[in-house]
């Protein structure tokens, strides 16, 4: 219980300022990359008419998701944009299922990774915007509808990038202290398989889609 | 803890803040969320118009906005200038 | 200092007391609330539908079930309260241990309350599309279990502050920084946890006049949830500012006023937005049911219409981060 917060770091002093690695993190970030490559390579080895499960769910996840990034973006900018958000959906959720093998935990319970998704998101979204309308409309866009608003469109814009990390790391994060409490109290009997599935696979899965269509969300209201 | 004028003065000042932004940002998100509401529900009856009834639907929202602005300059004034 | 003329010991006793009874005592509000609501149109529907009423039945204790689930984490916090040794008693311990009950307490209302609107709403739905019970039961499962989010944070700040190693920090003003974290999250999970259940509701009605819309249907709820939860979200935020910060010690009542204030402040607009939000979200789905190829203007309105009606719940983010960091 005491080791609620605990986590390992590795922390290199550089002149000037101290860099912290949170190790824990980057090693599970690590076994998502391996482990979604490795996913990747099973779907699109074969390439059948006669598809095999793997490369089933892999087609499933990618028309889907290419669907509704059309829907959203139209045609043309989908092209570009269609698979990044497949591999933001993918990571997503191999990260959020992570937690439930034993001895590994999500690396979207440290706040360092959703906070970097969402600005990923944020700089693609804004990018997008001022290549496509040019920089003059994009400003305009901050002082509509009444001209006053324009710091409190700003704030919000960077209160999505709050929000949408916040959200996921706090559900995540909130779903693994409380399997780790109630597994404590409990003395691991009956209630932790429940749990894990509730908020691990469930869960996990509902906010890794929330995010990725949010992040498209955004880039599709910057392009109106 | 001895509780002296200045003090207490101020305490009361950042009270007033808290409580004037909470309290006065229940209004203006209920009314906005149901301006929003009321724009989805007509713009599924009407897409058409759809551009009409966004602009509609902001112009009405940032009058709304405006007991919740008085606020937060209220909030703002008990911060920093009081 | 003593507040009254009693030990630490006996204070953080009184404290987890007090705080258990607020946990539970606030948060069996919402759940009862939520399944009287179900239970009402459940009679309803049978009323209209009889041959189906084993179905509605057990649609009815489904939806029940997920609603408990709110005030569940209310009885957990209340009886690690009633029962939790502690081991280090102090003023700052009690605070701590009131605010996870007062956090657990409030946040269990909006949450409990909310889910019962979309059991409620499904069990109406199946009465006039039985066929489609199936579908219906899935999409209220699913709606109801996002809209538990909210209770979620706040059990996780209340396990948090009920756990959390205090060490030797001053009295003054950490004791009112804790006590204004668990209002932050405790009162806005009100608003977002009614708002997320409105719009499930909203998506159980559409999935039953329009079962071949099921997806286009669920997807508009889960964004317009989502967003919806954005106030509880920014309420965890602030609440983890005022946890983990630490401040400099400070006896003057401004000091601790000012961070009690910034909890409060946070946690009270939270609700407007939530509650505003969730109705935009409602309104959005309901029409998605009907005129599925518009589903994207829809989204994309209900996007925009939650965007400006959350702002106030930024203002209020604004103020209690100035009261945090600035004053």
């Amino acid at each position: 219980m005491d080791r609620l917060g605990e986590i390992h770091q590795l922390i290199i002093p550089l002149p000037g300022y101290t860099v912290t690695i949170n190790l824990e993190v980057l090693v599970m970030t690590g076994i998502v990359f391996f482990l979604a490559l490795t996913f990747g390579f099973a779907a699109g080895r074969k390439k059948s008419l006669l598809p095999g499960p793997v490369q089933v769910i892999g087609e499933l996840i990618v028309t889907q998701l290419y669907g509704l990034t059309e829907e959203a973006l139209g045609k043309t900018h989908a092209k570009t944009y269609a698979p990044l958000i497949c591999a933001l959906f993918i990571f997503l959720l191999i990260s959020n299922w992570l937690g439930i093998l034993p001895h590994l935990e999500e690396p979207t319970r440290d706040l360092n990774t959703p906070l970097s998704l969402g600005i990923l998101g944020f700089v693609i979204a804004h990018y997008v915007g001022i290549k496509e309308k040019g920089f003059k409309i994009y400003i305009k866009s901050y002082f509509e509808p009444v001209f006053f608003l324009m710091p409190l469109n700003l704030i919000g814009e960077l209160a999505k990038i709050v929000s949408i990390s916040f959200r996921l790391f706090g559900n995540i994060m909130g779903g693994a202290i409380i399997i780790l409490v109630v597994s404590y109290l409990t003395y691991s009997i009956l209630l932790p398989p429940f749990l894990n599935v509730f908020f691990g696979l469930f869960v996990g899965t509902i906010q890794a889609f929330v995010f990725t269509m949010l992040t498209v969300v955004y880039i599709s209201v910057q392009l109106k | 803890m001895t509780i002296e004028g200045a003090d207490l003065v101020k305490a009361a000042a950042l009270l007033g803040a808290g409580l004037s932004m909470g309290l006065g940002a229940i209004g203006p998100g209920v009314g906005e969320g149901m301006a929003a509401a009321k724009a989805c529900e007509a713009i599924g009856r009407n897409p058409k118009e759809a551009g009409l009834l966004t602009r509609t639907m902001l112009v009405g929202q940032a009058v709304a906005e405006s007991t919740g602005i008085y606020s937060l300059v209220i909030a703002l004034l008990l911060l920093f200038v009081v | 200092m003593t507040l009254l003329a009693v030990d630490n010991q006996t204070l953080t006793q009184i404290a987890a007391y007090v705080g258990g009874a607020v946990a539970m005592g606030f948060g069996a509000i919402g759940a009862a609330t939520g399944e009287g609501y179900t239970a009402s149109r459940a009679a309803e529907a049978i009323a209209r539908n009889q041959e189906h009423s084993g179905v509605i039945i057990k649609n009815m204790l489904v939806g029940q079930a997920i609603s408990e689930s709110a005030s569940i984490f209310s009885l957990v916090i209340a009886i690690l309260l009633l029962f939790m040794d502690v081991s280090d008693p102090s003023i700052v311990k009690a605070a701590a241990l009131l605010a996870a009950g007062l956090c657990m307490g409030f946040g269990a209302i909006g949450s409990g309350v909310g889910a019962g609107v979309p059991a409620g709403r499904s069990c109406l739905a199946i009465a006039r599309q039985p066929a489609t019970a199936g579908r219906i039961t899935t999409n209220m499962l699913i709606g109801t279990a996002v809209c538990q989010t909210p209770a979620i944070f706040a059990m996780v700040v209340a396990l948090i502050l009920l756990f959390k190693p205090i060490g030797s920090v001053a009295a003054f003003p950490t004791c009112a920084a804790l006590i204004g974290a668990g209002l932050s999250t405790g009162l806005a999970a009100i608003g977002s946890g009614y708002g997320g259940g409105m719009a499930a509701g909203a998506s159980c009605e559409g999935v039953a006049r329009q079962p071949e819309t099921t997806t286009a249907v669920t997807t508009t709820m889960l964004v317009g949830q989502a967003v919806s939860q954005t106030p509880s979200v920014f309420g965890l935020l602030v609440s983890f500012i005022l946890i983990f910060k630490s401040f400099p010690a400070s006896t003057t009542l401004s000091a601790s006023v000012g961070l009690l204030s910034a909890g409060l402040c946070m946690g009270l607009g939270g609700i407007g937005p939530g509650i505003g939000n969730g109705m935009a979200a409602e309104g959005a789905v309901r029409w998605v049911a009907r005129r599925i190829e518009y589903a994207g203007d829809l989204m994309r309105i209900m996007l925009v219409g939650q965007a400006v009606s959350q702002s106030t719940a930024i203002y209020a983010m604004v103020v209690s981060l100035v009261l945090i960091f600035v004053v």
